[in-house]
């Protein structure tokens, strides 16, 4: 399942209607201990005070937070039979990686309301919770007159001195590459591997790399970076901290993030639950108004604060500039492409 | 000599709790070098023939190499005022290098990390003195990972120093002079010799500690600087390769147990665990 | 010693100690007052001062439970690494026992092989016992990894006391157990206790092991301090590592206390 987020279906569709029969009587998980595992930071505390604490108030049950989420300890994990973790909050790339490998648990519709979201954001084997974007983030006191726009301008040691942060994997990394070499979105994919690494050595010397969202804010409040990849939620974050940071969103690279339980989970049931709540359109709100994450419920989207919306990647301008990253070519690329990365990374 | 055999009860406990949760475990890694995932040599081919790991390999040499004779240089003074100080500035001495010895070695990594900075402490420091005029990169380099390691080893090479030099005989060095050695020479050929034994134990703990080192390289060092411990987490956490990390945790206990032959040869450990 | 011809090599010597001192003791002081930022970043000097991330820690069920587990497992690998590491130091220095240099060498192991190779190791044969993720595998873990410190701590007392008033109780008729309780543990007791606070903190401060063997339900201060560096990178982490560092000090200066008392040599 590939998604294409358009002008039109997003503005189109309300969710179904719900299904009944999901109410659960109040307090019967009491005892229960779920493990949600996910990004870490302001992320992870948006959705803990959205989905998990009105989860735990409605069930009694326990959630214990952890992170952050990591491809290869959740590999590790669901291998083992035995997982720690039993909802993991992860990338549409790795989503479709991890039910062809099959190391995820498939969706119960009996427990989850599915048709509360927009039918693109369901997939077999998880349930969408977000839509966000890559961005070109930047420091505004850095580039004080004149501010970097492109991709391009990411590579432009020249007119904009500075060192750069990208994200610690070829995801995303390889596309900005390419866009930057003037290749168009929609010719993007297969992508041209070779040449995305030709790209990349211009700034290899120059980039910092970052391999959680934490670490790329932290990275532009200490100052240590004054350009780079960054997500547009963190950006928010950020400057709603007090940081001197800000983004274009040109060619900005769109993604959804699933929430999946992991094979053998000892609470899927629980788990299942959990994800149910977060389906909640009043839930999705509160996401999107703590980190300007977009909802998948698209009935939430109308309550979303008027000074965060500008901040979604889903509003009709900032989908216009941008693109939907290829969640069916890293299914495939992904495991041979990271072991190139590391390789070209300490080479 | 039946107390002798009744002491030797005493041993069962610990020897029993390190054979079976130390020696065993670690050895069936080390095993995993040549039976995972065929019997074979392959895993040794494998770090042979992959430039990646030769790289890291060579990486935690030449780190370890760096970072020992800075730790001992900086420490030999410690050690000296220590040894030949004042009773109340040696306890002073002795305190301020515990203080850090006894803290979490990640708490004290990432603080270095804060310190270091592009726009951190250190760094306006120097700006403000006129060192530098743009700030300097010490972090997520090499200049951030030795500045990391050197501040935890310093400890271990201050205290053999201190107790080799507190060993030394004040009336050596007075008979050189006596004798019309100037202090350079007394120094380099009297006194410097008779350091050696903990200077020696010293530097061969910096360097077989850095050699396995994972948190300070993780959290201060760049993606050049990576280190062998790094890869042996990878290659079981990421990949689930026992047979690479098995291979990898083989050749740096190799190393490790290489110096510590070269430190019995010279020193001689009786001398070591004075 | 001419003092003219020194002068210079002590003022070196001066300032190199100054040097390192600053070196030494900064991060401590930088990590103390970040504690008290008000900022939501790890920034120094902190814009404004408060004690939020105090109240963060204290109000974050990660870190109270992480607090819990660390206290429940601290107290167990102390006590066992110490009991077990008394008694063979005992057998070594005292008992006539064939091979007793190679069997010390082979109790010091655990220091000298990297933290690493014994984490893979014991994550990997724990597996297959369910070992992984509960809190007797951090015990083994702890208790093997401080073995050793208790070992050469504990040894290095008895050689300093005189093996000959043991053997005197004993030719008196004092039982062999009545002979070391009476008259050898009273004088290293100072090193076994002071032993015990260097397994404790060994055990709080440990991370690589701790990292392959916890899990999300039973996660020690130091995984969830690596954690929160990893993902979330604000200050409650110096704030937990102020306490950590106010625990430091204490037991320091009860270990000094305890030397000091004895007359025992340092390190």
């Amino acid at each position: 399942m590939s998604i294409s987020i358009t002008r039109r279906t997003l503005m189109a569709g309300v969710a179904a209607t719900p299904l009944a029969a999901y109410a659960q009587g109040a307090n019967d998980l009491k005892g229960t201990t779920v493990v949600f595992a996910s990004w870490g930071g302001a992320y992870q505390d948006a959705e803990k005070v959205s989905y998990c604490e009105p989860f735990a108030k409605a069930t009694g049950a326990t959630v214990v937070q952890d992170g952050p989420m990591n491809v290869a300890k959740f590999r590790a994990m669901a291998g083992s039979g035995t997982p720690d973790w039993d909802v993991v909050d992860v990338t549409g790339g790795f989503l479709e990686v991890a039910a062809k490998d099959g190391l995820l648990e498939k969706i119960d519709t009996k427990l989850v309301n599915i048709g509360r979201l927009d039918p693109r954001f369901v997939h077999e084997y998880g349930v969408g919770a977000i839509v966000w974007s890559y961005n070109l983030g930047y420091s505004t006191a850095a580039y004080a007159n004149g501010a970097p726009t492109t991709w391009a301008d990411l590579f432009d040691l020249k007119k904009f001195p500075g060192k750069r942060t990208l994200l610690d994997q070829p995801v995303a990394s390889l596309e900005v590459a390419l866009l930057a070499d003037g290749v168009a979105p929609d010719k993007l994919y297969p992508l041209d591997v070779d040449r995305a690494f030709k790209k990349l050595d211009q700034i290899k010397a120059q980039t910092v790399f970052w391999s959680t969202n934490s670490q790329s804010q932290q990275l532009f409040v200490d100052r240590e970076v004054t350009m780079g990849i960054i997500l547009n939620g963190r950006v928010y974050d950020a400057q709603q901290k007090g940081a001197k940071i800000a983004l274009s969103w040109e060619q900005n690279i769109q993604a959804v993030d699933y929430l999946v339980v992991p094979k053998g989970s000892k609470n899927r049931d629980a788990a299942m639950r959990l994800i149910d709540t977060m389906t909640v359109a009043e839930n999705q709100t509160k996401v999107a108004n703590l980190i300007a994450y977009s909802p998948t419920n698209l009935a939430a989207v109308k309550d979303v604060d008027k000074k965060v919306e500008p901040w979604l990647c889903t509003t009709p301008e900032n989908l216009q500039k941008g693109f939907v990253m290829s969640q069916l070519y890293w299914r495939d690329h992904l495991k041979d492409l990271t072991e190139r990365w590391t390789a070209w990374k300490i080479a | 000599m039946t107390t002798v055999d009744r002491r030797l009860w005493l041993l069962l406990p610990a020897g029993l709790t390190l054979t079976v949760a130390f020696l065993l475990p670690v050895g069936w890694l080390l095993s995993r070098a040549f039976t995972f995932p065929q019997p074979g040599f392959q895993n040794f081919v494998l770090l042979w023939e992959r430039p990646v790991y030769l790289r890291v390999m060579g990486n935690t040499l030449w780190i370890s190499a760096i970072v020992t004779p800075i730790t001992v240089l900086l420490a030999f003074p410690v050690a000296h005022l220590m040894a030949h100080g004042s009773p109340r500035l040696r306890r002073w001495l002795v305190f301020l290098v515990l203080v850090p010895f006894w803290t979490s070695l990640l708490v004290r990594s990432f603080a270095t990390a804060i310190l270091l900075q592009r726009h951190g402490v250190l760094n306006s420091f120097l700006i403000a003195f006129g060192f530098t005029e743009e700030p300097l990169p010490l972090l997520y380099n090499m200049a951030g990972l030795l500045a990391g390691c050197v501040q935890v080893l310093l400890p271990f090479v201050i205290f053999p120093l201190y107790s080799s030099m507190a060993r030394i005989d004040p009336a050596y060095m007075r008979a050189a002079s006596t004798l019309g050695a100037t202090p350079v020479r007394a120094f380099l050929r009297v006194y410097l010799p008779l350091t050696l034994p903990g200077l020696m134990t010293g530097a061969t703990l910096v360097f077989i500690s850095t050699l396995g080192y994972y948190i300070i390289p993780a959290l201060l060092g760049g993606a050049r600087q990576q280190m062998i411990a790094q890869l042996i987490q990878d290659q079981i956490a990421t990949f689930g390769n026992w047979g690479v990390a098995g291979a990898l945790s083989l050749v740096l206990l190799a190393a490790t147990a290489a110096l510590l032959a070269l430190l019995q040869f010279t020193v001689g450990l009786k001398e070591i665990a004075r | 010693m001419n003092a003219d011809g020194m002068t210079p090599w002590r003022l070196l010597r001066g300032a190199l100690c100054i040097l390192v001192a600053v070196y030494l003791l900064a991060p401590l002081v930088v990590v103390v007052i970040i504690s008290f930022s008000s900022a939501s970043f790890l920034q120094f000097p902190p814009p404004g001062l408060s004690l939020r991330w105090y109240a963060q820690l204290l109000s974050t069920p990660a870190w109270t439970n992480a607090l819990l587990v660390s206290v429940k497992l601290l107290v167990p690998s102390s006590i066992l690494a110490t009991l077990m590491g008394t008694a063979a130091a005992y057998a070594l220095v005292r008992g006539r026992i064939p091979g007793a240099t190679v069997i010390m060498a082979c109790l010091m192991l655990p220091i000298v092989v990297p933290g690493m190779i014994t984490a893979a190791a014991l994550f990997g044969v724990y597996r297959g016992m369910g070992l992984n993720g509960t809190l007797t595998g951090l015990v083994i873990g702890h208790t093997v990894l401080s073995l050793p410190y208790v070992v050469a701590t504990v040894a290095s007392a008895l050689r300093v006391q005189d093996a000959r008033l043991e053997q005197a109780a004993s030719t008196l008729g004092a039982p062999p157990w009545t002979a070391f309780r009476r008259i050898t543990l009273p004088l290293i007791l100072p090193a076994v206790l002071s032993s015990l606070l260097l397994a404790a903190i060994l055990s709080f401060d440990e991370l690589i092991v701790s990292l392959f063997v916890s899990s999300a339900r039973v996660r020690p201060v130091a995984v969830q301090m690596w954690s929160n560096l990893l993902g979330d990178f604000d200050p409650t982490i110096a704030a937990i590592a102020t306490v950590c560092f106010g625990f430091a000090l204490l037991v320091l200066i009860a270990d000094l206390a305890l030397r000091a008392g004895r007359g025992l040599r340092l390190a």
